[in-house]
């Protein structure tokens, strides 16, 4: 990458040259609540640490386009690292050569980077946490009865795991409990919202419901609520303040929240020790937590949960 | 009428008017005084510079120099609106209605009363414009939808909304161009009634007769600039027509030569229609202006339409030099040598957006213009500028955008788009409509001309004078069928007017009333 | 002609045809051009980073899918037509070149033209329902549109079809055609349909009739255009674009993505408008799309870099597209 001088001088991003380190993320969106956290603990650590962040996301989680083009941006920068959440791993294979080239270490972060290049990955590990969704389900309903899946998509790592997740656990332990063939909302509420109703219809003996992300979630929040049925068992993912709502008045059993804030601290965290040349794990799980009326106020969880 | 009373003082008083636009000088010194309590009649061919005058007084747009006085007062509009506020309207040729409101909402559109500044008091709305409706004398109901009256209503609801602004100058551009008799003498009615000592009436025409009767003065103007004015009680026609051409006009002879022998290129049998053509059959000769007469309504557009395939026919035979063929859309009917020629020019004659070139070549592009898909812009520009010379259109250029020149010239623009096709038939739907009396003796010498070489010409008219000057036969119309076939020798004013009010389902005796309401030529169109 | 040929055929000199109008027009295109450069200009003064020749080719390189979809979608808006399912099409495009290539085992010589006509064909479908079937062209396009979003995820299983291992396929957007110059193929493709599309648009009677029946359509039918046929044509042209972009977005991420391409279809369009094209048809040019697809890839590029947050970049890149139209009035002349 050739710099050419330029008469300005350091304008807000200032590259390797001097002062704090530069972080720049590419995440995977960024209106979401969820990202909006990430970015909270980002910024959080990287004020602490004394590191500056930016942090940009396509519109929508499928636009695999506008993010290459993003990173493309962000490396013309020559950050001193890269936090990256990939929408999809093989398109942005020959950009994150192009870090490597410059000496730019990136940090994977979300569902991970398919790729030897980053130093680390700092993710949940969304199978697990998808099995604690399923356990609690079987829990609640005594280990019986017919489940549907409203996931947020078919073709994100993140989307598959939670499924996969949450449909293995119940083969291997839970044999009285039918699951049905999963539906896709995009993570659009309105969308999740009319195909929940439509199964609702379509199942009368449904006894619960698992959604896979937020948007999801408060799709499948509304279209139970529109059905007027209150004997189901609503299992969630993340967090925001529909679900706590609805958690709150019943309505929802529980959900499984991610640590967006944790995850952002954590990337900075790997980030800043790749700076420095620091060892560092492959993997670096962060925090999940199953949360329902009981545990809500406890301090650990509230420090999770996102409004 | 009322006399002009202090002639001294002028009501309205334009002077020394300048004003151009890119390319194109259109007012030169302009200069023109109405005084109280007359009507002033404005005359002009087309391009003269009337429209830009309107523009001017109306405030669409800003002269560059010249000083405009009413009442004595400096009168400088910045916007349709502040005209209005300053008292003058303007009732332009193209009505400013919108179609699917009432009448009371199209009157008082943009000050619709209202309660507690939000909501729109409906109830004082109507009993306003009923007031307003009765005080003018007009039939109109308050609550009826514009879009489905006759022309010549849509025309009263203009009047009343102009005349609700209670304006000290009224403006009327064309106001009689689709118009009966009939209605035309309730106009005029209606206008004496509005002259006052404190008013007046720019009244814009090119009908003689109609000037005559009702205005006092009449100003002529010619290419941009003031020509003269005259008393119309002491004013001859033709002298009026020459100060509007600047050359003398030639009055028209009757059409030379029969064309009885000739062969028949065109024969039409047993055309009909869903919504209104019955049975309709004639035929054409070669070299032939076959006339189409009869009210509106009557059905003449309606067979031109179908004749071309832009509307869908439900039976007949069309036989073209010999061979009958079908015609299911104009592309058919272009390919065979029929080109149609609209009333409506600007819906379906022109590309307005598009320079003279583009319009001149568009139907003739591919047989004519084009090599191997390219276009050849050489041969096209030099086959443009070649008819435009010809036909004398008045343009800087050929590249110059068909929205910018006059109606005339638009005219010639849409008849040459046909002769750079060379079809050799042509239908001639209303030719001179909005044309002014030097050009329409133009569009006449040409059709002459076409016939002579031996171009089949089919000409709709609603002017007898033209039908009967130029047809070799005239088919009469009446409510969507052919009544009579006359030749030129049998065709006079009167005996065309008694075969087009002679309806098929009635005794002839008592088809007396010239009653059909206008407007109804639009019915059967997609 | 008889009537013509009353004045003698006379051969002219060639500024004889060159008005004030028509060098206005010209002027036109370099006052938008002249905005990029400053644009250009600004981000070059305000970020070390962005005046850079690596940074050029990553705007020329952004701008190729957007911009290959403007280019196309130009003819259907001149023509007073819209056509939303670009962008889903293309995703859909880019899946079809999947099937073809990778689980059909074509070569990439025959599966990337099949995957243009394939384009093509949605255009076809979509001038068909427009034209035959009298279906407006936002309704008819807006379900292909669906349609055509639905049917991506059904061909591919809503699963990313990977090219990785047909040889040569994802050069057609990576390589570097010409050596040393280091301009992607994406951007060099882009630039060449770009050249054609303005002479077809400019020289030939398929451009002709575009400006025509968008200008007036009942008048160019009359005239003896079968605006029918034309219509058709000029949908399925644009179609062609719809599947080039498939071919070139799924080049340069190795990979066709389903789920991708809704959203396009507008910033295609908004392209298309700032580069002065009416939306009520008759007046547009190539070049002028083509400027309006760069505008918007500068800002991205240039917001970015100055490290903008991202919510504010698309305020600012709104608030341009207003600008931008309302400037291209003002020169018109039109207030």
């Amino acid at each position: 990458m050739v710099l050419v001088a330029s008469a300005c001088g350091e304008e807000g991003s200032g590259g390797s040259g001097g002062g704090e380190p530069l972080i720049s993320i590419v995440s995977k969106g960024f209106q979401h609540q969820f990202w909006q956290s990430v970015k909270q603990g980002a910024e959080d650590e990287a004020e602490a640490r004394g590191a500056r962040i930016t942090f940009v996301g396509p519109a929508t989680e499928s636009d695999v386009e506008e993010q290459v083009n993003q990173l493309t941006n962000e490396l013309a920068k020559s950050p001193d690292a890269i936090g990256f959440a990939a929408l999809d791993s093989q398109a942005a294979e020959p950009l994150l050569e192009q870090a490597q080239s410059q000496d730019i270490p990136v940090v994977a972060f979300d569902s991970g980077v398919d790729s030897d290049i980053p130093v680390t990955t700092v993710a949940t590990d969304n199978r697990a946490a998808a099995a604690l969704a399923a356990e609690h389900m079987a829990e609640a309903l005594g280990g019986e009865g017919k489940v549907a899946l409203v996931v947020h998509d078919q073709t994100s790592l993140s989307g598959k795991d939670r499924r996969d997740g949450f449909m293995e656990w119940m083969a291997e332990n839970a044999p009285g409990i039918t699951v049905l063939e999963p539906q896709y909302g995009g993570g659009d509420q309105l969308e999740s919202a009319d195909i929940t109703t439509s199964i609702i219809q379509a199942n009368p003996d449904l006894a619960g419901i698992y959604a896979s992300n937020e948007g999801s979630a408060i799709g499948v929040i509304n279209g139970v609520r529109e059905s007027g049925r209150d004997d189901l068992a609503v299992v969630g993912f993340d967090s925001g303040q529909a679900q706590i709502d609805a958690i709150d008045s019943g309505l929802m059993l529980g959900a499984v929240t991610q640590d967006p804030v944790d995850m952002g601290r954590q990337l900075v965290d790997a980030a800043l020790n790749a700076i420095d040349g620091k060892e560092q794990p492959e993997r670096i799980d962060t925090a999940f937590y199953w949360y329902d009326s009981e545990n809500m106020d406890d301090p650990q969880i509230q420090a999770a949960l996102y409004q | 009428m009322t006399a002009a009373g202090d002639a001294a003082r002028a009501l309205l008083d334009v002077e020394g008017v300048d004003k151009s636009f890119p390319g194109v000088r259109a007012l030169h010194g302009m200069r023109l005084d109405l005084r109280h309590g007359e009507v002033l009649a404005l005359v002009g061919e087309n391009g003269a510079g009337k429209s830009t005058l309107m523009k001017l007084l109306s405030g669409i747009h800003t002269a560059d120099s010249g000083t405009f006085r009413l009442n004595g007062a400096p009168y400088h509009p910045t916007s349709p609106r502040h005209a209005l506020e300053l008292g003058i309207s303007i009732i332009h040729q193209e009505f400013n209605l919108v179609p699917d409101l009432t009448v009371a909402q199209n009157i008082y559109i943009g000050r619709e009363p209202r309660r507690a500044r939000l909501l729109l008091d409906d109830r004082r709305l109507r009993a306003d414009a009923a007031e307003l409706l009765d005080r003018l004398h007009l039939p109109l109901d308050p609550r009826a939808v514009v879009g489905e009256l006759t022309v010549a209503h849509q025309q009263m609801v203009e009047i009343a909304k102009a005349l609700s602004y209670r304006p000290r100058v009224l403006i009327m551009d064309e106001p009689t161009a689709a118009l009966n008799d009939a209605e035309v003498a309730t106009l005029h009615e209606l206008i004496r009634r509005f002259v006052r000592p404190d008013t007046g009436v720019i009244y814009i025409s090119h009908r003689m007769a109609e000037i005559k009767r009702i205005a006092d003065r009449v100003t002529v103007i010619r290419d941009g600039e003031y020509v003269a004015t005259r008393e119309v009680a002491g004013a001859e026609t033709p002298e009026i027509i020459a100060l509007m051409v600047g050359r003398a006009i030639r009055s028209g002879a009757r059409p030379e030569g029969v064309r009885e022998g000739r062969e028949v290129v065109l024969d039409v049998q047993g055309l009909s229609t869903k919504a209104l053509l019955t049975d309709v059959s004639f035929d054409l000769r070669r070299g032939e202006i076959l006339g189409f007469a009869g009210l509106m309504g009557a059905g003449r557009t309606e067979v031109a339409r179908a004749l071309v395939g832009a509307d869908p026919s439900r039976a007949g035979r069309i036989t073209l030099r010999g061979k009958e063929v079908r015609i299911g859309n104009p592309a058919d009917a272009a390919r065979l040598g029929i080109g149609y020629l609209s009333e409506d020019r600007k819906r379906f004659g022109l590309l307005l957006e598009q320079d003279v070139k583009a319009n001149v070549a568009l139907s003739a592009l591919r047989d004519r213009f084009t090599r191997a898909g390219f276009v050849r812009d050489g041969a096209l520009r030099a086959q443009a500028e070649r008819v435009a010379g010809t036909l004398r259109i008045k343009t800087p250029s050929v590249h110059q955008t068909a929205k910018h020149l006059s109606g005339g010239n638009q005219q010639k623009v849409v008849i040459a788009k046909w002769l750079v096709k060379d079809c050799d038939i042509l239908i001639f739907d209303e030719p001179t409509r909005g044309i002014d009396v030097g050009a329409k003796e133009e569009i006449y010498q040409l059709l002459n001309q076409l016939a002579a070489q031996g171009k089949s010409i089919i000409m709709i008219s609603s002017e007898l004078p033209e039908i009967l000057r130029l047809s070799h036969r005239v088919v009469v119309m009446s409510e969507g069928r052919v009544t009579r076939v006359l030749e030129a020798g049998e065709a006079t004013q009167e005996n065309i007017m008694h075969y087009a009010t002679l309806r098929p389902d009635e005794n002839p005796a008592d088809a007396a009333e010239l009653g059909l309401p206008a407007g109804e030529e639009k019915a059967g169109r997609p | 002609m008889t009537v013509l040929k009353s004045e003698a055929d006379r051969r002219r000199p060639w500024w004889e045809g060159v008005t004030l109008a028509a060098l206005r027009s010209r002027l036109q295109q370099l006052l938008a051009f002249a905005s990029l450069i400053v644009i250009y200009t600004f981000f070059a003064f305000a970020s070390p980073y962005f005046f850079t020749y690596d940074n050029f080719i990553s705007i020329l390189y952004s701008t190729v899918v957007i911009g290959t979809l403007a280019v196309g979608t130009t003819f259907v808006i001149i023509s007073a037509g819209i056509d939303l399912s670009i962008g889903t099409g293309m995703a859909l495009c880019a899946v079809m070149s999947g099937v073809f290539i990778v689980n059909a085992g074509l070569p990439p010589a025959l599966g990337v033209p099949l995957t243009v006509l394939f384009g093509g064909f949605m255009g076809l479908v979509n001038g068909i329902n427009v034209a035959v079937l009298r279906v407006p062209p936002f309704i008819a396009t807006l379900a292909m549109m669906l349609v055509a979003e639905g049917l991506a995820l059904v061909v591919s299983d809503s699963t990313p079809i990977y090219f990785n291992d047909v040889s040569g396929y994802t050069g057609i957007s990576t390589g570097h055609l010409v050596p040393g110059l280091d301009i992607p193929n994406a951007v060099l493709v882009l630039l060449a349909v770009s050249a054609l599309s303005g002479l077809l648009l400019t020289k030939t009677v398929l451009g002709r009739y575009t400006y025509s029946i968008g200008s007036n359509e009942e008048a160019t039918a009359l005239s003896g255009v079968n605006v029918r046929r034309w219509k058709i044509a000029i949908y399925a042209f644009a179609g062609l674009f719809i599947g080039l972009a498939g071919v070139l977005i799924s080049a340069r991420l190795g990979s066709a993505q389903p789920a991708t391409g809704m959203g396009y279809e507008l910033q295609a369009i908004a392209a298309v408008v700032i580069g002065g094209t009416s939306l009520s048809g008759g007046k547009g040019s190539i070049v002028g799309t083509l400027i309006g697809a760069l505008i918007i890839s500068v800002l991205n590029n240039g917001l970015q870099i100055m490290s903008i947050p991202q919510e504010w970049q698309n305020v600012i890149l709104g608030c341009v597209i207003l600008v931008a139209v309302y400037a291209d009035r003002v020169r018109r002349g039109e207030p």
